[in-house]
């Protein structure tokens, strides 16, 4: 106790803790604007003028504004970046490679699933056009087929019937099934009105969807029956193959020995091996070449359609499905490892009797994340749960905020994306009215009303590669013929001879080996700002850190000490006036009796007085002549002295 | 002057420590009463570094010197660096950024034509002469016998060719020298570069003259198909500028060329597209123009979220010799952009699926001191004869149609026509060919000077397509999708994939880069840079310079105020001027500091400076220092080295 009282005494005696040495505010300032390093603030005090006074008041205003001013522009422009673009030439490692049939599964496969719907869709089409049995080879099988089923009802018809608008008539409506006109309530998406090229048409075709509790339903018109054909086949189809297993499905579409006829790549053989598969709910079985299955991603070592990947697909025309797919071909899309390849969003198709060439320029961009863009390297901050089993990227996020709200909204998850967890398909046997909710939910998706476009964060680094499409026609006329025999010899399990619309030769390589990489960083570090500011405060007022210190000091600390401590007086003498009777004898303490300060800095340093060190012992030399009266007051900082303040030199 | 009364009662004006009661009346502007008071404050008082150690410490000459050098090297230092610093910024270097942004995509706008002008039922009557006239030199040139009856008209043969000028005829390699022009050689040098073959000794060509006949030249080429093809399409066009009746809108056209559009899986309308009549691609509609009451946007990726057209490629009534391709023509361009279908058209085959995937790329230019891009194009000496915003493509053309309208006085018929002008026709221009042919030459040469008055744009949007093909239909769905389209949309060609084709635009992602450039050297870069040299050499201020400035009125002021009390001392009352010399004397005897450096008169070492200073300050200073006479030189000395230093 005793050792720490003293310990105590000592930093008291050492360390005095002095209030500021100026008695009043305006003394202070006044103590501050001569003793400051800052310009302009001395030349405010020590000019004579009133006007000369003003003006200088009035640049230092000015150039702490400005100093304020382009301080600001300084920091608001601080996470700007700049951007480097940087071409290697170097050996690159081949993207995955996903090939698609775009036919989803073998027709004679899911036929069985889909008769009855085929029949339904052959018959509303034989009613709303006209159209009588098709002509094609496959019309006997046909036949049977609807011959077979004649006896159970349409139901899909009756789940969701189509429906053909009178030309200018929209609220009427011809049932398909049943041919008599029934009221359609609810609004009409597209009223015919606007529709421009319906002519010789019997006006416009389209289904109605229904909610829940049928209050609110919506017509959704096509002006062309191809589209609305296709459309409402589409939604069915959904409804049944949401019901089978994934097993089955697999099974049912194309395999990749079946797929893939022959594969070289970097002028090596390759064969289904070097392929992945993985199942797309809307395009079957893909496949993807060089998916990192066995941790080693292939390279090209040379650039140049040589050293690429070359396939020969086999997509048989004759097994596609009518009414899901109305064009022939494969897709392919090139990625990155590891990512989820979008087929149905983007991709390239390519043509079968066709060589398709496709050269590759690859480019990789790096963004900077938070302060500076609004970007994010994985899942973190974004809000979504990844319902692929992919790296993130904005599609991603995007494609899973929309089953999320599905799930959430309809109850249901949609068929051509992956099931999140604990959701099921929708089939309207659980969910009946499923289409009306996804319709509605699409439709505002599209419209960007749900919000995922706003909680999707756009990714931080994504490589791209720049394609360039070329055709040429193949086989050529003098080598199909041996040509065809040999692949299908080698094709030993189909029975059939080839033809060469049911073949697609792809060549996917790089261009060149020249990758381009397009790199941001921080245009501005913390050094630059520094001195940017620094700059700024020495230019305008040659002010630095300590002079902000001072400011500091000077303008809160001793201010409002000053501003205490007069308080402090004041209370003390209401208090004392209050008990004056008492005690008239307490004498009013005196405003500066603290201030010791004011024996040190009676001694001003200006430039002329550093120069003219030391000034005080020349001064007191013996023989000088003793200083005048009025400099000696000048000495004093505060012209009026204090009662009960010292002058300790004086005396 | 008027202050001096008010201050002569204080203690004394030393500037370290004024007046400190300020409510008392100070005068609104107060001079010092002699140069030596001025510059001894000035020295206290300045904040200026090494003038104050030049200037002020002047008992040591060593220092001084010293001090001198220093200061001399500092500021041309600073001015070094000053120099490179403004030199810098004058250069105007930009820096480029690259911003990948993602966000909701306005989409382009899409122009899709027929290929094909006229129905060729339409305009037979009047190219049933041209036709015939054609098929004859086909016959004459190579023997080639077209199934039309051409026999029946043999007699009139000869009198018809003659009726058009610019016969195609077959020339000897050599050119005939007389014919020789520039834009033939360079022609021929072009060609010269094909391998020739003892077949094609022979080139066919037409002739185009001048007004009197007196220049002329060949347009030859060495394939028989373009020479046939560009003569055809000559004369062509003299006969589109004949048809003075505008383009008959074919009512049905867009129910008949386009059978399907959709967008964002929405059915089009009619407020989605707009029709023009482009003279070799036919009728054009363009989607999603700027006068569209909603512009589509495109908020996902994806070939389900883009326009999606199924579109007829019927090749019926085709005018034979001008169409020999089949298909449709599809272009991608901004809203309010004209659609120039020649320099920047996608053909699309028939019986295919096109899929087109497009990026987006913004570029954003400085314009300005920065570079050499037009904002809007309002300061390019170029009329914008399109109504469009400004591109560089609106702008060549424009020049070059102003130049044909100058040098040959009609418009030529695929640029707009301006008020006043007609089209050119042989009929009426009889020397047009050869005018335009030139002015192509000159043009491609740019000896018009279109590409150098025709500046870049600031702000440009680019799509970068890339095409991927299928066969639509597909044999198992071919018959439906038939069926459907001949029953509602009169298609008439069954079983056969040619006349139809899909076409399907779409973004390929959302993302799209901005390239954009920005100053490298902002103002507040060059501010920074400039005040932290000044900091670094010199330690002084823009208030140190204003100091300065101070410093220069005050001496300018206390000189004329000066001159003026002599004035008055000598030629008005003496009494007064002796007075007021008094007054004035007073003030600086009481107002020399004690602490103040030397005097800057003495001249004395630097030790014993402040004793013998304060000894010579002691007695009053006569009224003969407010002379000029008698102000030192030394002060004098210090007043032309300190303004001229303190100048940055």
């Amino acid at each position: 106790m005793a050792a720490g009282e003293k310990i105590k005494a000592k930093i008291k005696k050492n360390l005095p803790v002095r209030g500021p040495q100026a008695p009043t505010i305006k003394e202070l300032m006044r103590w501050y604007c001569l003793n400051t390093n800052t310009h302009g603030c001395r030349r405010i005090v020590v000019s004579r003028g009133r006007l000369r006074r003003l003006l200088w008041i009035l640049f230092t205003l000015t150039a702490v504004a400005l100093i304020f001013w382009q301080c600001a522009l300084l920091i608001s422009s601080f996470y700007t970046v700049s951007v480097s673009i940087k071409v290697h030439f170097q050996k690159l490692d081949f993207p995955a490679v996903t090939i698609c049939n775009i036919n989803p599964y073998r027709y004679s496969a899911v036929r069985d699933l889909l008769a009855e719907l085929e029949q339904e869709t052959r018959g509303s089409l034989k009613t709303l056009f006209g159209f009588s049995e098709i002509t094609s080879r496959k019309r006997r099988e046909a036949e049977s087929w609807s011959s077979a089923r004649k006896g159970t009802g349409s139901k899909f018809l009756n789940l969701i019937p189509l429906l053909a608008f009178d030309k200018g008539e929209t609220s009427k409506a011809r049932d398909f099934r049943t041919g008599r006109k029934r009221k359609v309530s609810g609004r009409i998406i597209h009223t015919a009105s606007d529709v421009v090229h319906v002519y010789e048409s019997k006006g416009l075709v389209g289904f109605q969807l229904c909610s829940n509790d049928t209050s609110s339903c919506a017509v959704y018109t096509f002006t062309s029956g191809v589209n609305a054909i296709r459309e409402w086949y589409k939604l069915h189809y959904m409804n049944i193959m949401a019901q089978v297993s994934l097993e089955k499905k697999i099974n049912m579409s194309y395999s990749a020995e079946e797929l893939l006829v022959t594969c070289f790549f970097d002028g090596e053989s390759c064969d289904a091996r070097n392929f992945t598969r993985f199942h797309h709910p809307m395009y079957g079985n893909c496949y993807t070449f060089n998916n990192r299955q066995n941790e080693t991603i292939l390279s090209t070592s040379m650039g140049g359609s040589e050293y690429g990947l070359q396939v020969i697909l086999y997509l048989n025309e004759e097994e596609y499905n009518p009414f899901l797919v109305s064009s022939t071909g494969a897709k392919v899309i090139v990625h990155r490892q590891y990512e989820y390849p979008f087929i149905e969003d983007v991709g390239t198709e390519i043509e079968t009797a066709m060589a398709t060439s496709i050269g590759m320029h690859l480019t990789e961009s790096f963004k900077l994340s938070e302060p500076y863009s609004r970007c994010t390297e994985d899942w973190n901050g974004v809000l979504i749960t990844n319902i692929y089993n992919a790296t993130y990227s904005l599609q991603i996020c995007l494609h899973s905020c929309f089953q999320a709200k599905m799930v959430e909204k309809c109850g249901c998850a949609q068929f051509s994306q992956p099931l999140p967890q604990g959701a099921n398909y929708c089939n309207y046997r659980q969910h009946p009215n499923w289409m009306y909710c996804y319709y509605e939910l699409h439709q505002a998706f599209v419209w960007g009303e749900l919000g995922c476009q706003s909680v999707c964060k756009e990714a931080c680094s994504f490589k791209e590669w720049t394609l360039t499409t070329s055709l040429a026609q193949w086989p050529s006329e003098v080598s199909e013929k041996w040509l065809l025999s040999v692949l299908t010899w080698d094709q030993g399990q189909i029975k059939k001879k080839l033809n060469k619309t049911d073949l697609a030769k792809l060549l996917i390589f790089y261009k060149d080996l020249n990758q381009r990489s397009i790199v941001e960083s921080p245009a501005n570090s913390i050094e630059m700002l520094l001195s940017n500011i620094g700059g700024q405060l020495g230019l305008w007022m040659s002010c630095s850190i300590v002079c902000i210190i001072e400011i500091i000091e000077v303008f809160f600390i001793d201010s409002l000490s000053i501003v205490a401590r007069h308080q402090w007086h004041k209370a003390k003498e209401w208090w004392a006036r209050r008990q004056a009777s008492p005690c008239p004898e307490a004498p009013p303490s005196p405003q500066g009796q603290d201030n010791l300060g004011l024996n040190i800095d009676d001694d001003l340093p200006t430039f002329t007085s550093a120069l003219c060190l030391p000034p005080a012992p020349a001064a007191q030399v013996p023989g000088t002549p003793p200083p005048r009266y009025n400099t000696l007051r000048l000495e004093r900082t505060f012209s009026r002295q204090l009662t009960g303040t010292e002058v300790p030199a004086e005396s | 002057m008027k202050g001096d009364k008010h201050e002569e009662p204080e203690p004394g004006p030393e500037p370290a420590a004024p007046p400190p009661s300020t409510d008392e009346e100070e005068p609104l502007l107060e001079f010092h009463h002699s140069y030596r008071e001025l510059f001894q404050f000035f020295c206290n008082n300045t904040t200026i570094h090494g003038a104050i150690r030049l200037v002020c410490s002047q008992h040591n000459r060593m220092k001084t010197a010293f001090w001198a050098v220093l200061w001399l090297c500092t500021f041309g230092m600073m001015y070094w660096q000053f120099g490179l610093l403004f030199g810098e910024y004058f250069s105007y270097p930009v820096s480029l950024n690259i911003n990948l942004n993602s966000e909701k995509l306005v989409f382009p706008a899409v122009t899709v034509c027929t290929l094909n002008p006229y129905r060729y039922t339409e305009m037979k009557k009047d190219l049933e002469e041209l036709d015939r006239i054609t098929e004859q030199t086909l016959f004459d040139l190579y023997k080639y016998n077209s199934s039309n009856t051409l026999v029946a008209h043999a007699r009139g043969r000869r009198d018809l060719r003659e009726s058009l000028p610019h016969p195609l005829q077959r020339l000897p390699v050599p050119a005939p020298p007389h014919a020789a022009s520039r834009v033939r050689r360079s022609d021929s040098s072009l060609r010269d570069n094909n391998p020739q073959v003892n077949r094609k000794d022979w080139k066919i060509g037409f002739q185009l003259c001048n007004q009197n006949n007196s220049d002329c030249f060949y347009r030859t080429y060495s394939s028989g198909v373009d020479a046939v093809r560009e003569w055809y399409r000559f004369h062509y066009i003299n006969i589109l500028s004949r048809r003075q009746d505008t383009p008959l809108l074919e009512e049905e056209a867009l129910g008949k060329f386009i059978f399907a559009c959709r967008f964002n899986q929405v059915s089009c309308n009619e407020a989605n597209y707009s029709h023009f009549h482009h003279p070799m691609y036919g009728n054009c509609y363009t989607f999603n123009n700027k006068n569209n009451s909603n512009l589509w946007m495109s908020f996902m990726p994806g070939v389900n979220n883009g326009l999606s057209l199924t579109l007829r490629t019927e090749q019926n009534d085709f005018i034979p010799l001008l169409s020999t391709v089949t298909g449709a023509r599809v272009m991608v361009h901004g809203q309010d952009e004209p659609a120039f279908m020649d320099d920047g058209g996608f053909n699309l085959r028939p019986g295919m699926e096109t899929s087109i995937s497009m990026s987006k790329e913004a570029v954003d230019r400085l314009g300005g001191d920065y570079g050499d891009c037009t904002k809007n194009g309002s300061d390019v000496p170029v009329e914008n004869l399109y109504g469009t915003k400004y591109t560089q493509q609106v702008c060549i053309h424009s020049c070059f149609q102003v130049n044909m309208i100058r040098e040959c006085g009609c418009a030529y018929i695929f640029y707009p026509q301006p008020r006043g002008v007609e089209f050119c026709d042989y009929r009426k221009h009889n020397s047009w060919g050869y005018c335009y042919y030139k002015l192509q030459d000159a043009f491609s040469s740019d000896r018009l000077g279109c590409f150098t008055k025709c500046r870049k744009p600031c702000n440009m949007t680019t799509y970068k397509l890339s095409a991927g093909y299928s066969r639509w239909p597909s044999v198992t769905s071919q018959d439906w999708v038939f069926q459907m389209l001949s029953l509602q949309n009169n298609y008439t060609v069954k079983n056969k994939r040619d006349g139809v084709a899909k076409l399907n635009i779409f973004f390929k992602e959302l993302n799209y880069k901005t390239n954009s450039e920005s100053p490298s050297v902002t103002m507040v870069t060059l501010l920074s840079n400039l005040g932290s040299q000044w900091s670094l050499w010199f330690g002084s201020s823009v208030l140190s310079v204003v100091e300065m400035a101070e410093l220069i009125f005050d001496l300018l002021a206390i000189t004329f105020l000066m001159l003026l009390r002599r004035f008055q001392s000598q030629y008005w009352s003496p009494g007064r001027g002796g007075r007021g010399a008094q007054e004035v004397a007073s003030t600086p005897a009481s107002s020399l500091p004690s602490r103040f450096c030397p005097h800057p008169a003495s001249p004395s070492s630097s030790l014993a400076g402040p004793a013998t200073s304060l000894a010579l300050s002691a007695p009053p200073p006569a009224y003969a220092t407010l002379g000029p006479r008698l102000a030192p030189s030394g002060s004098m000395e210090a007043s032309s080295s300190a303004h001229t230093p303190g100048e940055p």
